[in-house]
């Protein structure tokens, strides 16, 4: 990642503290803390003043989850869409063979041990919430990851993972509403917005947001007439922008010398204020309104979903599959428990699919907990001294 | 300080309203609703059979025609013979009513259950005399619900309304405290359409508040549950009590509802009057 370089003249005299307060935005900026630092801040809004906190969030929640969300879901299938084009790091099937099938393992594990644990307790009104146990923080497991192992096959096959995960969390939303006269309309809508933007690459426009502006609202429209979450809203279009192959290095400082990566700063830096925002509508839980529903994400992240990706990688092995160069099973062990961070699309994923009650509140809870997956990661990179922990003396 | 300040003033009111050595009589009226109240009640333990046998033997001085439950009406295995049928045997036989509202611990598909009386819905209403219940599920709130409420409180012309659902929108008990979020929603409209009482479960204790906003708010969540010494009273608690299970016992006559919460060993551990609000 190529870090942002301050001006020389804002290094120094009257200016300093200001560029103390510059590099800290900066900071926060680039490794993606605007969500956590939204999330901090209701959480302790929501458990001092509540009453002002939860008008305050549902009266955001429309505009940043239906709206906002569109912009940020757009940013990762952008991210998605490059990274399998010719000369994208993703682009051949065999680099994306074993992680698919580690997410197939991992989804199953998870939805696996959540169902498991809500039958077990006999809550069958927990059922429903089983996607959110799915959900990957991808940026989460990221960071964590290059912590512990730098760059490298590990930290490819962790984002597939991660993306393809919660590409199929993407499809089980689209799909979850039951049929009405209403997904015609919005479907027919949504094939006049698709080949609006079709005909846009098609007369090669380069500029960035009629795309968004005029075939994303259309989209919009089209997915909330239909009843299917207007999140979803820049999936079906995003395909269509003007892209550029990249390797897997996510959220790094892609460069300002053309219309498209010019563009992409400021949707990237748009999408930072509205995760922000997101953290701030969403994450404001009563920390007393734990439950069987906490624990049972808890047990889906930081037990299921690991061992359904080891458990589906060793299968695909015995196959005839191979591991990534640097690879072995002790990172793949890492890899596993790095996936456990549900947090931003837990939220996003139980907001989606639940709606205000109890249900909602402790499942939310455990959505923030599974941030205990990145200490895990931690604890466990150390004990099995994998990558900077390699020379650590027990 | 402040603590101890809010529990002389909790303890002061408290006894001041609800003498335990003079309870409030119920009176018995003829053209009254009466009813009993249970919540988190389904443990098919030997509590739960006992806070049944004391039901029935009130019944036998207070003839009460239906029971209201707040929801938890079955934990775990949700075997509705042993947790509800043979604790509640004499009552059903007596042809007592029992109308429940959903808790967390409840299957969704308890609803279809036909002693619960529940229509098959989460949410429902339904009439007695001049009283009009309003039954939440306050594990899904959803915007369907929460137009349906509104519209079923508009319509409502009834002299009482009364609320009930699982989740406490004001609780002192110390495991799950007041549900911020969901009163948030449910307030503006309990207060606007002018409820006059709420009666909610979840919380293993009893406790009745102050007036909040007007509604007196009731929480009956150990009718088969309890925790002990849970209770973590505040300004806001009018009554509490958290060292035995309990059921309450309604009459509402005219513009009156007098209660009697009653415990395990049939002691009335709170009664009194509660005036049907002024019309706004």
């Amino acid at each position: 990642m190529k870090p942002h370089a301050l001006p020389q003249h804002l290094m120094a005299g009257p200016w300093f503290g200001r560029t103390r307060s510059v590099r800290l935005l900066r900071f926060v900026n680039d490794r993606f803390l605007w969500l956590p630092l939204g999330a901090l801040i209701a959480l302790i809004w929501a458990n001092t003043q509540g009453e002002t906190y939860f008008a305050f969030a549902h009266a955001l929640a429309f505009p940043v989850n239906e709206i906002g969300m569109a912009l940020f879901l757009g940013l990762i299938t952008q991210e998605a869409v490059e990274a399998t084009m010719p000369g994208g790091a993703l682009h051949t099937w065999r680099r994306w063979s074993l992680p698919v099938i580690a997410a197939a393992g991992g989804l199953a594990g998870a939805a696996f041990f959540y169902l498991g644990f809500v039958s077990w307790r006999h809550e069958a009104v927990l059922v429903q919430a089983w996607p959110v146990a799915c959900a990957i923080d991808v940026a989460a497991g990221y960071y964590v990851l290059k912590t512990i192992v730098g760059r490298g096959g590990a930290l490819s096959f962790l984002v597939v993972t991660g993306i393809v995960t919660n590409a199929a969390g993407l499809l089980i939303l689209a799909l979850w509403p039951a049929f009405t006269m209403g997904h015609l309309g919005g479907a027919v809508l949504l094939v006049v917005a698709v080949s609006l933007a079709a005909m846009m690459r098609r007369s090669k426009v380069r500029a960035f947001w009629p795309y968004l502006a005029v075939c994303g609202t259309l989209s919009w429209v089209a997915f909330y007439w239909a009843g299917v979450h207007p999140a979803l809203a820049l999936v079906p279009i995003v395909p269509f922008l003007p892209h550029q192959p990249r390797g897997l290095e996510l959220f790094a400082d892609r460069g300002a010398d053309d219309t498209v990566r010019h563009a992409e700063h400021t949707w990237t830096a748009v999408v930072q204020v509205i995760l922000f925002l997101f953290g701030l509508a969403n994450a404001g839980v009563l920390l007393r309104g734990y439950d069987t529903g906490t624990w049972a994400i808890l047990a889906a992240a930081l037990v299921g979903r690991p061992v359904g990706v080891l458990a589906a990688v060793a299968l695909a092995l015995a196959g005839g599959l191979h591991l990534p160069r640097h690879v072995g099973w002790r990172e793949l062990t890492i890899i596993a428990l790095a996936t456990s961070t549900g947090f931003t699309f837990a939220l996003f994923a139980a907001t989606s699919f639940l709606p205000t009650g109890a249900v909602l509140a402790q499942v939310k809870v455990g959505a923030l907990a599974t941030v205990g997956g990145a200490a895990a990661t931690f604890g466990l990179a150390r004990m099995m001294r994998v990558g900077k922990f390699a020379h650590v003396r027990r | 300080m402040r603590t101890l300040l809010c529990t002389f003033i909790v303890a002061f009111v408290a006894l001041g309203q609800t003498p335990a050595s003079q309870p409030v009589d119920l009176p018995g009226a003829v053209d009254s609703v009466k009813f009993a109240v249970i919540g988190d009640n389904g443990t098919g333990k030997q509590p739960q059979y006992e806070i049944g046998q004391q039901m029935s033997a009130a019944r036998t001085r207070f003839p009460f025609e239906f029971v209201i439950m707040l929801g938890d009406n079955l934990y775990g295995s949700q075997d509705v013979v042993s947790k509800f049928e043979r604790p509640y045997a004499p009552l059903l036989q007596a042809g007592v009513r029992f109308h429940a509202a959903l808790g967390n611990h409840d299957a969704p598909e308890n609803r279809s259950y036909r002693p619960f009386n529940m229509g098959g819905d989460r949410y429902y209403t339904f009439v007695e005399k001049h009283v009009r219940f309003f039954v939440f599920d306050t594990n899904l709130l959803d915007e369907t619900q929460l137009s349906w409420i509104e519209e079923t409180f508009r319509q409502s012309q009834d002299t009482w309304k009364i609320a009930y659902f699982h989740h406490p929108l004001y609780s002192d008990g110390g495991r799950h405290g007041s549900d911020v979020e969901l009163r948030v929603l449910l307030e503006p409209l309990l207060v606007r359409y002018g409820v006059d009482v709420v009666f909610s479960g979840h919380e293993h204790i009893y406790q009745r508040t102050v007036p909040q906003k007007g509604i007196t708010y009731f929480v009956e969540g150990s009718s088969g549950q309890l925790r002990k010494g849970d209770v973590r009273a505040t300004a806001m608690t009018a009554a509490a009590f958290d060292q035995d299970q309990t059921f309450m016992l309604v009459e509402i006559a005219g513009r009156q509802l007098f209660f009697r919460t009653i415990s395990r060993t049939g002691r009335i551990v709170d009664s009194g009057v509660i005036a049907l609000q002024p019309e706004t």
